[in-house]
């Protein structure tokens, strides 16, 4: 432990360095302002930042992007609570009670209860990571390949399992996402798949081209179709923040505990963030809090909750992506996608050969969350003026980093075309009710799953039965499969209870 | 449901069941030198296409035999509804007024202009685009769309080619001559 907080200080020493402080506050100021905007997520956000961190050292582009990361997980809460805008789906369960205390003329103080829950989750959380991290990548060193295709076979399973309004609709979009993946030139015999002559897809098909298409140019073309109309607001210049007494604070201490765990379990499990942990955080505390039936009247437990559980599941994704080199979610797997451009494979090895880097990104997540909350205090009231700024605008400029991040990638032309070929896809799959997160998922992990099934096919002689047989594989694999079931089992639970009635 | 709905839920699913079966025919074509024991390239995109053929035709067949129970929809979609009932809170934003003409709009003009861009490069392929592009969103205030349109091409010209040294497509003649001009002024080498 004593070497851990050695290189913890080292690492806080890295981050105020002129260059990785510069990167963190930028990414600090961007990743609020993307937060705000309704239209643009914070998984959009890191994306689309991504070509501008090219030419930067890997330390200083991780420290950007994990600043927008989690930056983006609360500026969107003011929108919700100041003008019953959610600037993310994170911040939807912010409306139940944040908007409600604000329309009960306590904007000030709702505004004062999401920065301390910010601040409590975030660092939460950056300690449990900073905590689990060692411990994890020593086990994940022992793991074999079975072990590595069930952990990913449970991070697709969760995905699947927790978002969309149809299993089958997930299921079909991570089947697209896991074949895209398989374009190209195959690993083990060299064989052209799917590249019908195509010079360029014998690279096989960017995830980067997949994530910024999808998410970038389909939601722009979405909200394009919906013609650009924004909820009109009320005057943004009034805002401010009113932190709340310290008695009262303590008093929610449950609810801090309960939503810091929960977000923080919830962003290590791969294919779960930010936005189930907030939901889900909120529907914990409405089911077993202490004012549980004074939820959604206007309470501080209605925003604690929610916000608290999102921040914290930042530090939570955080860990499966340094300590076995695993994205978990959209903006983990761009963070990976920044390691992976500098050189550097994040993984167990990585806390032996570049520690350095892993604890002055792991301290810069300390300092994202108590920059985030100052420059939240102080700049709320300036910052929400950029609401005031016409979307057709913003959507311009995003759809300009969204071309320039695909062509910058391989510097092709092809690699564009693909990027509207995704966009339009994106856009299909939002108005036919496919989610695109299993679909991106699949693409970043498919070639991990492939090679790790086909090494262990090779190894095994063919015996799948070796996932359920070996004791840790078989515990994750159990639990995918639970994953997997779980929707069925709460439709038919919910069904029962229906006919009960 | 009435037919003609049905059959419209059927589109998508017998869309992407069509294309799985074209694939399929495709990977268990893709040629190797195969190796005893060891299973070749094709099997898991097979193994993929097959998985997304049957999910197809389970939907398929759900939407064409009626049925009483609801779709099995994923827990993070159960949480929103089961809470907006709870709270009254908009989990489902009304249904937006559909613009599809300007949809189409924008589709056709970033498919022209990711076409033009190698041949007028990246300035005058640019500043047409992001004009079009927010006056198609709605954005009418032509001083302000042209001051945008050329600042923020310049901008991204200089930090893209000068900071980050990514080589943005610089054109054909004459439209080169444009381009090599600005990289003068700016100093990009």
């Amino acid at each position: 432990m004593e070497g851990v907080l050695t290189q913890l200080a080292a690492g806080f020493v890295g981050v105020f360095s002129p260059v990785n402080f510069a990167a963190l506050a930028v990414g600090l100021v961007i990743g609020l302002l993307i937060a705000l905007l309704p239209g643009l997520t914070l998984v959009m956000g890191v994306v689309l930042a991504l070509p501008f961190t090219y030419k930067m050292d890997v330390t200083s582009a991780v420290i950007l992007l994990t600043a927008m990361y989690v930056s983006g997980t609360y500026a969107g809460a003011w929108t919700s609570i100041l003008f019953r805008v959610p600037g993310e789906p994170i911040d939807v369960p912010l409306l139940w009670d944040g908007y409600t205390m604000a329309r009960n003329g306590q904007a000030a103080q709702a505004l004062g209860w999401t920065l301390v829950a910010a601040l409590v989750g975030g660092l939460v959380a950056a300690t449990a990571m900073v905590g689990l991290s060692q411990p994890i990548a020593k086990i994940a060193l022992t793991l074999s390949t079975p072990e590595y295709f069930a952990i990913i076979f449970f991070g697709l399973a969760s995905v699947v399992s927790l978002g969309g309004a149809s299993l089958a609709n997930a299921l079909i979009s991570l089947f697209i996402g896991l074949l895209l993946a398989t374009v190209g030139v195959d690993d083990t015999y060299g064989a052209h798949r799917f590249t019908f002559d195509v010079p360029l897809l014998a690279d096989g098909i960017d995830y980067l081209v997949v994530m910024v298409g999808a998410y970038g140019l389909g939601e722009v073309f979405t909200r394009l179709e919906r013609g650009f109309r924004s909820a009109p607001l009320e005057s943004v210049g009034t805002a401010r923040t009113r932190l709340p007494p310290l008695k009262e604070v303590l008093a929610l201490k449950g609810t801090f505990a309960r939503s810091s765990l929960l977000g923080l379990l919830i962003g290590i499990v791969p294919g779960a963030g930010a936005t189930v942990a907030s939901f889900l955080s909120y529907g914990t505390e409405a089911q077993y809090g202490r004012r549980r039936s004074q939820m959604g009247e206007g309470i501080p437990e209605g925003i604690v909750a929610p916000q608290t559980a999102a921040t914290a599941s930042v530090g939570g994704a955080m860990i499966p992506l340094m300590t076995m080199g695993i994205p978990g979610s959209g903006a983990t797997a761009i963070i990976l996608g920044a390691f992976l451009l500098h050189g550097l494979q994040p993984g167990p090895q990585v806390f032996q050969t570049s520690s350095h880097i892993v604890y002055t990104i792991f301290a810069s997540v300390f300092v994202a969350v108590v920059g985030m909350c100052v420059i939240g205090y102080f700049a709320v009231r300036v910052m929400v003026r950029v609401l005031e700024f016409p979307e057709a605008i913003i959507s311009a400029y995003v759809v300009m980093c969204c071309i320039l991040g695909a062509f910058a990638a391989r510097n092709n032309i092809t690699d564009v075309w693909l990027l509207v070929v995704f966009g339009v896809l994106g856009y299909l799959a939002e108005r036919f009710r496919f989610p695109v997160s299993p679909l991106v998922l699949g693409a970043i992990l498919g070639p991990l799953a492939e090679s790790t099934f086909m090494t262990t096919m090779i190894s095994f002689g063919n015996d799948w039965t070796v996932f359920f047989t070996r004791p840790v594989a078989g515990a994750v694999m159990a639990l995918a499969l639970v994953a997997l079931v779980l929707p069925l089992l709460r439709q038919l639970l919910h069904r029962r209870k229906m006919a009960s009635r | 449901m009435p037919d003609a709905a049905r059959l419209t839920r059927l589109v998508p699913y017998a869309v992407v069941a069509a294309g799985a079966a074209y694939l399929y025919s495709v990977a268990a074509n893709i040629r190797y030198a195969a190796r005893a024991g060891v299973l070749g390239p094709d099997f898991w995109p097979k193994a993929i296409l097959a998985l997304t053929l049957v999910v197809c035709a389970y939907k398929i067949v759900a939407t064409l035999v009626p049925r009483r129970r609801g779709e099995e929809a994923g827990v993070l979609e159960d949480l929103i509804e089961e809470s907006a009932a709870h709270r009254g809170g908009p989990a489902a934003a009304p249904a937006a007024e559909s613009h599809l003409w300007l949809l189409l709009g924008g589709i056709a003009l970033s498919a022209g202009y990711v076409w033009a861009l190698p041949k007028l490069g990246f300035f005058t392929a640019t500043v047409p685009y992001l004009a079009a592009f927010i006056a198609l969103g709605g954005y009418r205030r032509w001083g302000v769309v042209a001051a945008l349109s050329v600042l923020g091409t310049l901008l991204l010209l200089f930090f893209f080619m000068k900071v980050v040294y990514v080589s943005l497509p610089l054109g054909q003649e004459p439209f080169l001559q444009v381009t090599l001009l600005l990289m003068q002024l700016m100093g990009i080498r």
